[in-house]
């Protein structure tokens, strides 16, 4: 017979199973009772046998260029990066909604509203980052923390931040004044951009705080328009900056598609000052909120470092609550 | 803290594996720079995946699997260099000299072998360097090249059958006598 015979043919895939070592006993029979009456099949199998012989010596055998040092150097700095940038991300439901919270190795670095259903909207996918992963453990802390503070029995997030997802310099510098903003008090566009020294620079900064990648921990809601108007907040939704500020005992009152900030509830103080007063004291209830840091507590006022007025007298002459 | 257990695992599955996963891209490549950078973002991808991975996977299959493809991308955009490099295969014979008792005689023979190898179309060469070079299952394979365990085991065949014709009277065989 020669190879090309049909029986050698049908043959051959069990021979090579066997000149490999990995055939099963009924290739092995079929292989012997062919091998006993066909020559060349003998010869094969021995040639296969020899070329696995070759193969293992090559298998062991050293390589040029196998030297992985250099390599697994470079992964290992390539690793620690991606680590410190990756972003481990939990979504869940808050009274304002399904919330995701994001964070690296470095701080949290992503808190955003979400629709009500549905995948993730592209704008938080960009924000997230190709290697971002769903990890809910290591985000189930900050949503307890984070549902706190939206039932009013939390005052403070002290969370460590991851800030590299900040557009520019100036964002930076808008979102730390803003950060600055104690619990309970609201200010203006125009005076975070007096307290960053850019006075002029009102619509700047409220496009700054519009993408604020950190809305709650970054209290961006708690900086309102000159008129005392909320002004705008997550896209449309005002109503959560209204809800936001009423936790912190903020009165506001409903005005054409927006809400304004009931400045008679609120004490009030002159930026610069140190002294907080009542809103009839002098003539602050006719000053532009340009001006103004407001207080929905006294103690608010007190724990940012502020007295009280030595004529208006908040101290013996407190708002109704 | 499950985090923390995630990364030091990660850190001791590059221990275990990268050396040998860049011995596999050397191979496939033939060339020293390709396999770092090929080894480096088949590990980067991994650490990507890691965590999604189930319990008791098999790491160094699904490690090879990535590789494949990485490979398989690698010389699709290489397209016509590869002829090149699989010619530069032939001179990948180790640094060492033979010391088996064959001799000239092997060095020539394994020469041979390797240029075998490397004239082999893409499925069967990859098929047939992760079966005889690094000695996967062909289930694993199979895995690797997208395909049926049969298609896998079919791909090793047909490339030991070219290697086996191509060594034709290089091979150390003694023959029967023919009486």
């Amino acid at each position: 017979m020669s190879p090309q015979h049909p029986r050698c043919r049908a043959v051959e895939p069990d021979l090579l199973s066997v000149a490999a070592g990995e055939a099963g006993a009924a290739a092995a029979g079929r292989v012997d009772a062919h091998l006993a009456t066909c020559r060349l099949c003998r010869e094969e199998l021995a040639h296969y046998r020899a070329l696995e012989g070759m193969m293992d010596s090559v298998r062991h055998a050293p390589l040029r260029d196998d030297d992985a040092t250099l390599a697994r150097a470079q992964l290992a700095s390539r690793i620690a990066d991606l680590r410190s940038r990756l972003v481990g991300f939990g979504i869940f439901p808050s009274p304002l909604g399904r919330i995701l919270i994001g964070r690296s190795e470095q701080g949290v670095a992503l808190v955003q509203y979400l629709p009500a259903g549905g995948s993730l909207p592209a704008h938080v996918r960009r924000l997230l980052g190709e290697d971002a992963v769903e990890d809910r453990t290591a985000t189930e802390a900050l949503r307890a923390e984070l549902v706190e503070y939206l039932e009013g029995r939390r005052a403070r997030l002290d969370w460590p931040l991851d800030l590299r997802r900040m557009r520019s310099d100036f964002q930076r510098r808008v979102l730390e004044a803003t950060s600055a903003l104690p619990y309970g008090a609201v200010t203006s566009y125009a005076g975070i951009a007096a307290r960053i020294g850019a006075p002029s620079a009102v619509r700047p900064v409220a496009q700054a705080l519009r993408w604020n990648p950190l809305p709650i921990v970054i209290p961006c809601h708690r900086v309102i328009g000159g008129s005392g108007a909320l002004t705008g907040y997550a896209g449309r939704r005002v109503e959560l900056k209204q809800r936001l500020l009423a936790v912190e005992g903020v009165k506001t009152v409903a005005a054409r598609n927006d809400f304004k900030v009931d400045r008679e509830a609120m004490y009030t103080m002159v930026t610069g000052d140190t002294e907080y007063c009542v809103p009839t004291c002098g003539s602050l209830l006719s000053r532009s909120m340009v001006t103004l840091t407001l207080f929905s507590t006294r103690e608010g006022a007190e724990a940012a470092g502020f007295a009280p007025c030595t004529s208006c007298r908040p101290d013996l002459h407190p708002l109704p609550a | 803290m499950g985090r923390v257990m995630a990364e030091d695992a990660f850190e001791a599955v590059v221990g275990a594996h990268h050396a040998e996963i860049r011995r596999y891209l050397l191979r496939i490549t033939a060339r020293g720079s390709d396999a770092d950078d090929l080894s480096q973002e088949t590990f980067l991808r991994a650490f990507r995946a890691y965590r999604a991975l189930p319990p008791g996977a098999n790491v160094r299959a699904w490690l090879f699997a990535i590789a494949t493809n990485l490979g398989r991308n690698h010389f699709r955009a290489q397209g016509r260099r590869r002829r090149a490099y699989a010619a530069a295969a032939m001179e990948m014979r180790p640094d060492a000299p033979d010391r088996a008792d064959g001799g000239v005689l092997a060095d020539e023979a394994r020469e041979r072998l390797e240029r075998a190898i490397s004239g082999l179309p893409g499925k069967q060469r990859l098929a047939f360097i992760m079966r005889k070079m690094h000695e996967l299952e062909y289930a694993e394979i199979a895995a690797s090249l997208s395909c049926s365990e049969e298609s896998a085991r079919a791909h090793v065949f047909q490339a030991l059958r070219k290697v086996r014709r191509s060594l034709d009277g290089h091979l150390p065989v003694e023959m029967e006598s023919r009486s």
